[in-house]
């Protein structure tokens, strides 16, 4: 039984298609998974199914032996699953610390909230300085630190990243990498979407190509960078780059 | 001078109360995206338990929140719980709570009617004719007491919005409704309690419309329209912004009145929302909407 499943997962929104057919994944504790694909392969709804914001219509999600695709997030969030969505998604108006606060709201021991919110602030010391300035002040890479710093608060062991390099600059996503693989190394389990494919799959063990709802490839993230069919098709490289290579 | 200073006094103790019926209105707006037609009818509900209150228990007109308020709040619920909780997440949403509180004006308005008749109503504590006086000035002791009422509603309001948990995840949801669901807000219950918190704020104006505007059942279009110039001007769905929007716009109103004549004070509300949807569609305070 693997830490975390999801098991011939069909979903979609409202009365839409189908946008995951029949999806199955593994996930292995204190690993780290990055997720690629073209736009609207699923890759978001998968996060939404995981996290319980999107009750899948066929399959199950499981988590440590116990079939979680019928909770609440709330329920979800205590179990040890976080999501980071994509555009950082914070609360504009609110402060750093409120939005840290948010961060805990299904905590409600207000001594244990605060505690967190200081190991949040140890981490990042940038949101500590900024504690008081609205979110929406922030600049792309302290919104996104504050939107991982808002899921860590509730001390995941699981993490979800949906796109975390997202219209930053190059140097700032790379930050974010960092960040990342620190949170890889204190033995978080981390599934990441990244259309930054590359980058992604770097900083990931293993990889999986989602198309059109359903698991097309799955393998070693290296193997993938490596494969030169999943290059042309995912990681915008065309064939000509690759004769190129070999001349 | 003393006139102009006159008139600005009269119009800061209307604004109080525009800012207490605006902020249930924008509340609802900025937590549900319901633009609630029928919240000046849910003031002349509030508006009927004080009258009733005052003519058989003679409970005073402003302690009369104490009842209407948590009623209303119920009510609140339970319309939520009925009427807009099975369309959330319908694709035609916005239309449909449009529709919806339209109709919920008509069936107040017409239960109201039905079981009150349509004639004019007022309740009429003693201060509601009294004036206070001070050097030159004269405030009417009425609307001073509703103002101040309002005002430390709108107070008690915030002090809940920014302090309480359940404060804290109305806000959220105000300012992203899908990042409240990522971090674990039961976004729908957090609605159900502001929509019943609306309500609760539009009983309590009611409750002091009872006895400074002659009220009957049909009244509240007269209110509604005024309202939604108020918070389209400050901004819909922005609490600040509907205070802005209030005071703008009752002080203004009374110096239309002063300078040009009562009967055209009701027209700036309007003059001033075509002003502000040609200049500033999205109000003083207001986020440009998206799609």
């Amino acid at each position: 039984m693997a830490f975390l499943e999801v098991e011939n997962v069909t979903a979609g929104y409202g009365n839409g298609p189908d946008i995951l057919k029949g999806l199955s994944l593994k996930f292995e504790q204190e690993r780290t998974y990055c997720i690629i694909g073209p736009n609207g392969a699923g890759k978001s709804t998968l996060f939404r199914v995981i996290c319980g914001l999107l009750h899948p219509r066929k399959g199950r999600a499981v988590f440590k032996g116990e079939i979680i695709s019928r909770l609440r997030t709330e329920e979800i969030l205590r179990r040890g699953i976080s999501f980071v969505p994509q555009d950082r998604s914070l609360f504009p108006d609110m402060t750093v610390r409120e939005n840290l606060r948010m961060g805990g709201y299904i905590l409600k021991n207000r001594r244990e909230l605060k505690d967190r919110i200081e190991e949040v602030f140890r981490m990042f010391p940038i949101l500590k300085e900024r504690s008081s300035q609205q979110a929406k002040t922030l600049s792309g890479g302290e919104q996104q630190m504050l939107a991982t710093g808002r899921s860590l608060v509730l001390r995941p062991t699981v993490m979800m990243f949906d796109e975390p390099s997202l219209g930053l600059a190059p140097k700032v996503a790379q930050g974010i990498f960092e960040c990342i693989h620190q949170l890889k190394n204190e033995g978080m389990t981390i599934i990441l979407v990244e259309q930054n494919a590359r980058k992604g799959l770097e900083c990931a063990d293993w990889g999986c190509v989602l198309d059109l709802g359903k698991n097309r490839f799955e393998g070693p993230a290296k193997k993938i960078l490596d494969n030169p069919r999943i290059q042309e098709l995912y990681l915008g490289r065309k064939p000509q780059d690759r004769q190129e290579d070999t001349a | 001078m003393t006139h102009l200073v006159q008139v600005l006094l009269l119009g800061i103790t209307l604004g109080g109360m525009y800012a207490l019926m605006a902020s249930g209105l924008t509340l609802v707006f900025g937590v549900m995206r319901i633009v609630n037609i029928a919240h000046a009818s849910f003031m002349m509900i509030g508006a009927y338990i004080s009258y009733w209150a005052f003519k058989l228990y003679a409970v005073d007109p402003i302690l009369s929140i104490l009842i209407s308020m948590p009623l209303m709040f119920l009510l609140g619920l339970v319309i939520y719980k009925f009427l807009f909780f099975k369309i959330t997440g319908s694709p035609r949403y916005g239309e449909l709570t449009v529709l919806l509180t339209f109709s919920l004006a008509l069936i107040i308005e017409g239960i109201l009617g039905f079981f009150f008749t349509n004639i004019y109503r007022s309740t009429n504590p003693s201060y509601a004719t009294d004036s206070i006086l001070f050097g030159p000035f004269y405030l009417p002791e009425g609307q001073v007491y509703a103002t101040l009422s309002s005002m430390g509603l709108i107070v008690l309001l915030w002090t809940f919005l920014l302090t309480t948990r359940t404060g804290y995840a109305i806000r959220a949801t105000m300012q992203n409704r899908a990042a409240a669901q990522v971090v674990g807000v039961n976004v729908e219950l957090v609605s159900m309690v502001a929509f019943g918190i609306g309500i609760a704020l539009a009983g309590a104006s009611g409750s002091m419309i009872a006895y400074l505007f002659p009220f009957y059942p049909a009244k509240h279009w007269e209110w509604i329209a005024v309202l939604l110039s108020l918070i389209v001007l400050g901004g819909m769905g922005s609490l600040i912004g509907a205070l802005i929007g209030a005071f703008a716009l009752a002080i203004s109103s009374a110096y239309v009145s002063f300078f040009v004549g009562p009967t055209w004070a009701s027209v700036t509300f309007f003059l001033a929302l075509f002003l502000i949807l040609l200049i500033r569609p999205q109000g003083i305070l207001g986020k440009k909407m998206e799609g």
